[in-house]
């Protein structure tokens, strides 16, 4: 029995492959609105369920508790609360970032859901969960309709 | 309707990597293990085979294509199920049920190590449009999600680094276990920050492996083996997709998985009637949130049972006696059937040194991971 085993599966005889795989997605009628609103307007739209009451931030077409199809676009603001972070020290790769990221689910009130993103003009020891956070939207003609023309949340003054 | 047993069980690892098999010969070592525990011949004996892969995890398109030749099934009856290994169990229990069959193959696998770029195929699971522009280790969500879990119970960070410390320990008497260590809590404590409260020794390492299982129904059983263990009920389901709207404290998804499950195997009182339970440690905070979803303490006081070792592998209710994922290696979506091996290995009292005192019923329970909300619970015991 050897006592050398082999640890690393890429100094096993194997054929490399990959897989090439490139797609668009599509925005659809709710997503079209919301990264409009944030291109043309700096505005964050939420999405009104009728019969729930409750408004969905990011907006979509129907409601997840009834079923119902959404009417009517609110405008939520761009101040938000944080409702939990969290500070990244490695990147995709395991490799350590030089500047941990924070990242952020940051919900608006009176919308049921929020946004997912960064916080940034602070230091990780600054985020509490609760904190207020502004949206800073990236200058007009940067933006793309993407979730990035949202450059990063900040802590409100 | 027919009870349905599990007859027979095999594995293969698991291990940090399994070099020498190729995914095909890993499935099919572990196949001839089952085959040889129940006593069956593949080639006549089974009724249906049912497999469970995820393509991308695999590197395949169509992956469920490539499966029947090394488990014995070209020209038989199979399908393959895109979800963790407990979810293929709800189809094999639910196929014999229907009273037509009577003997189902159970497969799931992992070849992580084949898998370059994991965590690149997990990022692309987030939502393309809302999420993944960010970027980032796609982690981020479970670091974000513990910190609310902390925040919402006051559970500590040294209660859920305990989980760490007793999950591989445990491991350590475990032969199917690739990560079993010795280790203390100031080890846990001091591993490397990788997603704010969450540590990397917190986070289950992907390891290869298969499980094969075969089930039969009541009359079949009872011929084929004096140890059968009886599936007594499966339960399984998905909370929104959505990271924004999603409960970020609560595990809400196992919770009704396990209350399908307990229905059906008429469990009132889990935490007195489940001797000992294996549940999904991905993150070792999960083990925490999912014991309370899992009906088996109340909200918030996972972190203390632990601390005072109620789940230790001789405490009052062994919580991960296998060492979990975080000992035995996080098997992708043979997650689940790592579990399961667990519980049918203790109830059949064949557990070795890891072995639980008096165990009639076993829970196992699965999770398919980040970013996923699908939890799965499988009732089990050796009385019918």
């Amino acid at each position: 029995m050897s006592l050398d085993k082999i640890t690393n599966p890429m100094h096993v005889r194997h054929w490399l492959g990959d897989m090439e795989a490139d797609y668009i997605y599509t925005l659809g009628v709710a997503g079209e609105r919301f990264f409009k609103e944030i291109k043309e307007n700096g505005k964050i739209m939420g999405a009104k369920c009728p019969r729930c009451n409750i408004i969905y931030v990011p907006p979509r077409m129907y409601c997840e508790k009834c079923f119902a199809k959404l009417e009517g676009w609110v405008d939520v603001g761009t101040r938000g609360v944080v409702h939990t972070f969290t500070v990244a020290k490695i990147d995709v790769d395991g490799k350590k970032l030089q500047k941990p990221e924070i990242y952020a689910l940051i919900k608006f009130e009176g919308a049921c859901g929020g946004l997912i993103h960064k916080i940034g003009e602070t230091t990780p020891e600054k985020v509490k969960i609760g904190m207020k956070v502004d949206a800073v939207f990236k200058p007009s003609f940067e933006r793309k309709a993407s979730i990035n023309d949202i450059k990063h949340f900040k802590p409100a003054e | 309707m027919s009870e349905v047993a599990i007859v027979g069980v095999g594995c293969v690892g698991f291990q940090p990597i399994l070099p020498e098999l190729s995914y095909k010969e890993l499935m099919y070592e572990a196949a001839v293990k089952a085959y040889d525990d129940a006593g069956v011949d593949p080639r006549k004996d089974i009724d249906v085979f049912v497999t469970c892969a995820e393509d991308y995890l695999e590197g395949f398109s169509i992956f469920d294509e490539f499966v029947p030749d090394q488990l014995g099934a070209v020209l038989r009856h199979l399908f393959t199920v895109s979800g963790d290994g407990l979810l293929g169990l709800a189809n094999a229990y639910m196929l014999i049920k229907t009273g037509h069959f009577d003997t189902v193959v159970l497969e799931a696998h992992s070849k992580a190590s084949d898998l370059l770029t994991l965590m690149d195929v997990i990022a692309f699971a987030l939502d393309p449009v809302l999420n993944r522009p960010l970027g980032g280790h796609p982690y981020y969500v479970a670091g974000m999600e513990m910190n609310r879990y902390l925040h919402d119970t006051c559970t500590t960070v040294e209660q859920c680094a305990q989980v760490v410390v007793k999950n591989k320990k445990n491991a350590c008497g475990n032969p199917y276990a690739a990560y079993g260590a010795n280790i203390t809590l100031d080890q846990v404590l001091c591993s490397d920050m990788c997603f704010y409260p969450l540590k990397k020794l917190e986070i289950s390492t992907p390891a290869d492996g298969c499980v094969v299982m075969v089930l039969a129904s009541e009359k079949v059983a009872e011929k084929l083996t004096d140890k059968p263990v009886w599936v007594k009920g499966v339960g399984w389901c998905t909370e929104t997709p959505n990271l924004e709207t999603r409960d970020w404290s609560k595990a809400v998804d196992t919770r009704l998985a396990a209350e399908m499950a307990y229905k059906t195997a008429k469990i009132h009182n889990p935490r007195k009637e489940i001797d000992l339970a294996e549940v999904n440690d991905l993150f070792a905070y999960k083990e925490l949130q999912h014991m309370e979803a899992l009906k088996l303490c109340a909200y918030g006081e996972a972190g203390k049972l632990t601390e005072e070792g109620v789940t230790a592998r001789n405490g009052e209710l062994p919580v991960n006696p296998s060492g979990g994922l975080l000992g035995m290696g996080y098997g992708l979506e043979a997650s689940g059937t790592e579990k399961l091996l667990e519980v049918v290995l203790q109830l059949r009292g064949e557990a070795g040194r890891r072995q639980v005192s008096n165990v009639e019923v076993g829970l196992a329970h699965a999770w398919r991971g980040i970013p996923t909300t699908t939890g799965i619970a499988a009732v089990l015991s050796n009385v019918k």
